[in-house]
């Protein structure tokens, strides 16, 4: 922009005493401008930039600073005097699009001022339009660096390690016109520098770590107050920790020691002391089974998933000494667990709970008696784990304790197997006391004995032979590694820049894997790494590959990609491996991420809808996934465009379904949180992006409706028309909800001043006619608090009369090639990474008329844009 | 400018009156320019959040009466030496929904995951210390409590040794970072040299676009070079931490000791102003004085009113408030770099998003307020049910306040407490 102010400072001295023969543009240019706009249009009037548009609805957000305002969104511009003075379309064709933006939609020259004879409007128009179309070219991305996400993904790809995950501090990417990925606004900043050499470095260790430290062979005991108890797992008596259950999840079955973690992969000496409290005569003797566990995993893991070390046959009832050699991770522990306990808790086997009880009940018929009485007596409420056993105790010894009969014993029974960790929670202390229990004295663990590779040596073995491609570093694994991480091919200059950095690493007496450690650092903070498409001209093969790779799965080009991408410039193939790449998922990160650029979903995270709405978190997770499941499907079917504005169906939760969407039909009453696929009618209030609770609610900010918010978000996102950003930063009118004026009223005063006029006229109608819509979609038909009447009528600025929603969408339906035009821009945008020029969009106007004159899919669109020349043009 | 600020309030503490210093205009102005200036601005300049997931028993916690007369609950008996340094409140919350869930926003106001109290004030005041704020928890970190503004629940760290680690940089750790960057120094030469090629074959804008990168890159070898010429500011202690880490479940108290312990050291070596601690609380039986608890933490705290489990829950909460007075122990003796006690100038939030752990009730939170500068002794009770009844998110204005930071809402708060507290 700093070029162009200097060029508007100069080059009026030089044009100043030019006359009209010696000029580029035709005197009939000239008189045109001089007769129907100099008289208002002087030197204090600018025309902005059609790039500067308001692009994304903002100010919904909360906690908003500067450093998250757009980049570029400072007006800045010509007047047109200047513009014809410069006397070259080309040195800022985005101003001249403006002034033919205005002239071809009517809104310049304004009402009242001399009507332009229709044959002078449209040689103008024409002449505008050739000269923008001589001036530019396709193509011209500047270099655009990986985003946050593609940044995260590149590494998950190229490492082939699926849970490498950014910091949280990790800088985020500031969106330009609403989105996250175009080159002019992906900028460098020291911060950003260092947190990816930070990341590399910790990619670096992960698969080249520095060696690992051995410690000393120990010997750690483990008395049993040395031990965990959680919950009702287990309780210490005299000497010995007694386990009576064998439940799932460890907290309630298991014990492990609690000070007791290896801290090397290796084999350890174990050994126990175990013995049976008062076993059974009968039946199969204890089974013990000593199991190991991560001791950062969560203690509420089952018993079944963790691996097995030894088993156990207890049968003595006095202590016996267990040992044997077992291979323990780093940072694990080992678990006790008595696998054949009679009690369990799970609700699985809530058999055998009833099966203890029913058998206590038969040896003793005070003892149901005893559980009723403290179920039933003052605190009835308050008995978990051992307080609600010395409790049923305390009734047992009581003389005077009623008896209860077969149908009070089994209402406490059916009471019991309502919820049975619960009760087993208490009467597991009853065997804790009264048997059988296995008791564990303690235990030793010593070592390690020798260095074994664990699963995380083993995963990183597995990572660096396929890495390297072998087990040694070499030459051609380096060649290798730079084709990939660069994504083409390198030059053998740029290949011995590298290859000496791990030669001279290796030379001053470092280790290979120091070496590659070194070059990994140092290769994924490279400006070949970092950016991609960035080699001059149009794009090659490699560059193609890389941008469809990216624009269809955030990632670098698989090997299936990789393979065919010498014939890529065959439309062939370069169809076949889009078609292949294009995903159908709702869940897929094209889908995702395109819809929350596009339409600004991801605003949704940050709106919370007022209490009165009754919209729920999981509603706002669903209205978004409503969006992503709805453009997926009509991507998926290749549906035509126009079921974007008025489709036959919507994928929704029953819950909005109802709640929002006014649907009556039946809905499976357990999955009200469910999205499922739902019919609507075509034509009706709901359905369609104007239709979406998340467009209704990325477009409001939780409390009040923005009609001026809804409307440019119109003209941006579905029209492709967004209206320059309004002077002085001027705040959104926001709806008296008082009732003392309506959004209406206060929008009038925009059309009694020109200078919102010129806007206004088009973005107002759009808001106004959504109005029916509340903050979270829902239909309302007056304003909240008992305010008046929502009056939706309308008129277009081509004259249309509107009366509500219904008629806009039959509008948009009528002004296809629009919305069209508009979704293809979008799309092109977010994958080239630049905004389309007025060539551009010429370009892709023909695309999207061809499209609908063959009445084809939406599927079809997006691979026609691939095919294009804009797709291919760097 | 901060010597100046505790020179006034040292002479109005010796004459007896704790007032609010009037914010100076001249001093507000430069609030706006400068982020750094607004930290040096406040009367605290550390802030420490501690919050406790099954909260506290409130009958144990709230004393009977109000104002400074009031009497040492049992919870508050605990902390009996410090009480001219701490605030107790109650009638506070964030008039958000209720459930396990809801904890979350205890430093975030009515929303879980909102941009939280003490990353507001990192963000502000975190970048002159080597880490602008520190996570931590003592027992399972079952619940977020730090969120970024962008609403990222940060994680927190639970095993000490870890802590340990990151504080204090052993020998070995200091000859890797030295590796790390002399190695990584010579080869930013070979990253400069490809990249200089790669430019040159780019057109002139693209080259322009390319100085961004030349740019950071020689910034960023600029701070390397300045790292090796000095000494890394990297503090050393002689605490010895035990050589296994307390991360059982059961070990849990033994945890939060250590982690007070290390708080306290961070504080005091100026490793960073801004800390949190969570305190957990899962199904572990805890054995307290020689006697095992009759039945595990969490299932305690769902007491239903029962005598014998609120006993044996308000056992396990004294030793919460136990090891905090220890906290509490360490600022009163530890120093800044003025040689005033760090309690001083450190506000130290201790509360929790949890009212009632027995109904899962997210109303009338325990918090208690201690440090800071700010003039303590008694017990604040805000009436609820009144209208226009101040909310958790007033409080934390004024602690923001305190800290420098002007701002005029948090989350659904707009008044702040500065009227009742200062």
């Amino acid at each position: 922009m700093v070029r162009w102010l200097l060029i508007a400072f100069f080059f009026p001295v030089l044009v100043h005493g030019q006359d009209d023969s010696q000029s580029n543009f035709a005197p009939a240019v000239r008189d045109f401008f001089r007769s129907y706009c100099f008289e208002c249009h002087d030197d204090s009037i600018s025309i902005h930039d059609r790039s500067l548009s308001n692009a994304k609805v903002s100010g919904t957000a909360k906690n908003e600073e500067p450093a998250d305002a757009p980049l570029g969104a400072t007006p800045s511009g010509f007047s047109l005097q200047e513009l014809i003075r410069l006397d070259d379309v080309s040195v800022s064709p985005k101003h001249w699009e403006r002034v033919l933006d205005l002239i071809k939609s009517g809104a310049m020259p304004p009402d009242g001022s001399d009507v332009i004879p229709q044959d002078d409007r449209a040689e103008m128009i024409a002449w505008i339009d050739r000269q923008l179309t001589e001036s530019l070219s396709i193509g011209g991305t500047p270099p655009r660096r990986l985003n946050r996400d593609e940044y995260q993904r590149t590494i998950q790809s190229l490492f082939n390690l699926q849970d490498f995950n950014l910091p949280p501090g990790f800088p985020a990417d500031r969106p330009l016109h609403g989105f996250t990925n175009l080159g002019e606004g992906l900028v460098v900043s020291p911060q950003l520098f260092e947190a990816y050499s930070e990341s590399a470095r910790q990619v670096a260790d992960e698969l080249f770590p520095p060696p690992r430290k051995v410690p000393l062979a120990t010997t750690e005991h483990a008395g049993p107050n040395e031990m965990v108890i959680s919950y009702s797992s287990s309780k210490v008596v005299g000497d010995a920790m007694r386990l009576g259950m064998k439940c799932d999840p460890i907290q309630r079955s298991c014990t492990w020691p609690s000070r007791i973690e290896a801290k090397v992969a290796g084999v350890y000496g174990i050994s126990v002391r175990l013995s049976a409290f008062r076993p059974r005569a009968e039946g199969p003797p204890m089974l013990a089974k000593v199991l190991a566990r991560d001791v950062s995993s969560t203690d509420g893991v089952s018993h079944g998933s963790l691996r097995l070390l030894q088993e156990i046959v207890v049968t003595k009832e006095s202590p016996e000494i267990f040992e044997f050699e077992a291979i323990l991770h780093e940072g694990q522990t080992l678990v006790l667990h008595w696998a054949n306990a009679e009690l369990d808790s799970d609700q699985a086997d809530k058999a055998a709970l009833r099966k203890f009880f029913e058998a206590k009940g038969q040896e003793n018929p005070r003892y149901l008696a005893a559980w009723h009485a403290m179920l039933n007596g003052e605190q009835g409420q308050g008995f978990r784990g051992g307080i609600g056993w010395e409790r049923v105790k305390s009734h047992l010894s009581n003389e005077d304790l009623p008896l209860i009969d077969a149908e009070q014993q089994e209402a406490l029974l059916k009471k019991i197997m309502g919820n049975p960790v619960l009760y087993a929670e208490t009467v597991v202390f009853d065997v804790f006391e009264n048997g059988p229990a296995l008791e564990v004295h303690g235990l030793k663990v010593s070592g390690p004995k020798e260095i074994v590779e664990g699963p995380k040596e083993l995963t990183r073995k597995r990572l660096r032979a396929r890495f390297l491609g072998g087990s040694a570093a070499s030459e051609e694994a380096i060649r290798r590694f730079l084709k990939r991480a660069f994504r083409r091919p390198v030059d053998e200059k740029t290949a011995q820049i590298w290859i000496g950095l791990f030669n001279e690493h290796l030379e001053d007496g470092h280790s290979e894997d120091e070496a590659m450690h070194l070059l990994i650092r140092h290769v994924l903070i490279s400006p070949r790494f970092l950016y991609r498409c960035i080699q001059d001209g149009p794009l090659d093969d490699y560059d193609l590959a890389t941008r469809l790779s990216y624009f269809l799965t955030q990632r670098p080009p698989d090997d299936r990609l990789i393979k065919k991408v010498e014939r890529l410039s065959d439309p062939a193939v370069l169809r076949d491996q889009a078609e292949r790449l294009l995903p159908s998922s709702a869940g897929s990160s094209f889908v995702v991420d395109f819809t929350e650029q596009w339409l600004g979903t991801r605003l949704l995270a940050d709106i919370m809808p007022d209490g009165m709405f009754k919209f729920t978190k999981t509603d706002q997770k669903n209205a978004k996934l409503e969006v992503e499941n709805f453009f997926a499907e009509i991507l998926r079917e290749n549906r035509p465009l126009r079921d974007f504005i008025d489709p036959d169906f919507t994928w929704t939760s029953p819950r909005i379904a109802k709640n929002i969407y006014e649907l009556n039909q039946e809905f499976d009453k357990q999955k009200v949180n469910n999205l499922q696929r739902i019919s609507l009618p075509r034509g009706g209030r709901f359905g369609g992006l104007l239709g979406q609770s998340a467009v209704m609610m990325a477009t409001a900010n939780g409390v009040d409706t923005q009609p001026v918010l809804r409307g440019v978000w119109v003209l941006d996102n579905l029209l492709g028309s967004p209206p320059p950003p309004p002077p002085n930063a001027v705040p959104p009118i926001t709806p008296d909800t008082n009732g003392a004026k309506t959004p209406r009223e206060l929008l009038t005063l925009h059309t009694e001043d020109m200078t919102c006029a010129m806007c206004h006229h088009r973005i107002d109608p759009l808001g106004i006619v959504l109005e029916n819509f509340d903050p979270v979609g829902r239909w309302r038909d007056r304003w909240p608090n008992g305010g008046m009447p929502i009056d939706s009528r309308v008129v277009m600025p081509d004259g249309t009369e509107l009366k509500d929603v219904v008629d806009l969408k039959k509008w948009m339906l009528l002004h296809l090639d629009q919305f069209g035009l508009c979704v293809a821009e979008k799309l092109m945008t977010y994958a080239t990474g630049r905004q389309m020029n007025y060539r551009e969009r010429s370009e892709l106007e023909g695309i999207v008329r061809h499209h609908l004159s063959q009445d084809a899919g939406f599927r079809d669109l997006v691979l026609d844009l691939i095919a294009s020349p804009v797709f291919a043009a760097k | 400018m901060r010597p100046n600020n505790s020179h006034r309030r040292q002479v109005l503490k010796a004459a007896g009156i704790s007032i609010a210093l009037p914010q100076l205009e001249s001093l507000a102005d430069s609030d706006e320019s400068s982020n750094v200036g607004q930290a040096d601005l406040g009367k605290a300049s550390r802030l420490v959040c501690i919050g406790t997931y099954l909260g506290f028993y409130r009958d144990a916690f709230f004393p009977k009466q109000t104002g400074r007369e009031y009497q040492f609950s049992t919870l508050l008996g605990e902390v009996a030496d410090h009480r001219d340094h701490f605030t107790v409140f109650s009638g506070l919350d964030h008039r958000a929904p209720n459930g396990h869930a809801a904890w979350n926003n205890f430093l975030c106001g009515q929303s879980p995951n909102a941009y939280s109290l003490d990353q507001q004030i990192a963000d502000r005041i975190g970048r002159e210390t080597r880490f602008p704020s520190i996570q931590l928890s003592a027992g399972k970190a079952s619940q977020t409590m730090s969120h970024t503004r962008r609403g990222v629940a940060l994680p927190m760290i639970q095993r000490p040794s870890v802590l340990y680690g990151k504080l204090f940089a052993t020998e070995a750790d200091r000859k890797r970072t030295d590796y790390l960057l002399k190695s990584g120094k010579s080869a930013l030469d070979s990253v400069l040299e490809d990249a200089d090629q790669l430019q040159r074959s780019v057109s002139g804008a693209d080259r322009v676009k390319l100085n961004e990168y030349f740019d950071s890159l020689r910034e960023v070898e600029r701070r390397m070079t300045r790292q090796l010429a000095s000494d890394l500011p990297v503090p050393s202690t002689d605490y010895q931490l035990p050589d296994y880490d307390p991360v059982a479940p059961t070990l849990q108290l033994e945890a939060e000791t250590l982690m007070y312990d290390l708080m306290a050291l961070a504080l005091e070596t100026d490793s960073t102003r801004v800390m949190t601690l969570f305190i957990g609380g899962l199904g572990q039986v805890f054995t307290i004085d020689g006697r095992t608890l009759q039945a595990g933490y969490h299932a305690l705290s769902h007491h239903g009113n029962n005598a014998d489990a609120i006993a044996d829950l308000v056992k396990v909460e004294r030793e919460h408030m136990r090891c905090f007075n220890g906290f509490l122990n360490h600022l009163k003796l530890k120093t800044d770099s003025t040689g005033k006690p760090l309690l001083d100038s450190t506000i130290v939030l201790l509360g929790t998003g949890m009212g009632d752990a027995s109904r899962h009730a997210n109303s009338n939170l325990p918090i208690l307020v201690a440090g800071g500068g700010f003039g303590h002794g008694q017990h604040l009770a805000v009436e609820r049910k009144e209208a226009g009844a101040p909310l958790l998110g007033d409080l934390y204005l004024t602690l923001m306040h305190q800290l420098g930071v002007e701002v005029d809402q948090f989350s659904n708060a707009k008044q702040n407490l500065n009227h009742l507290f200062s």
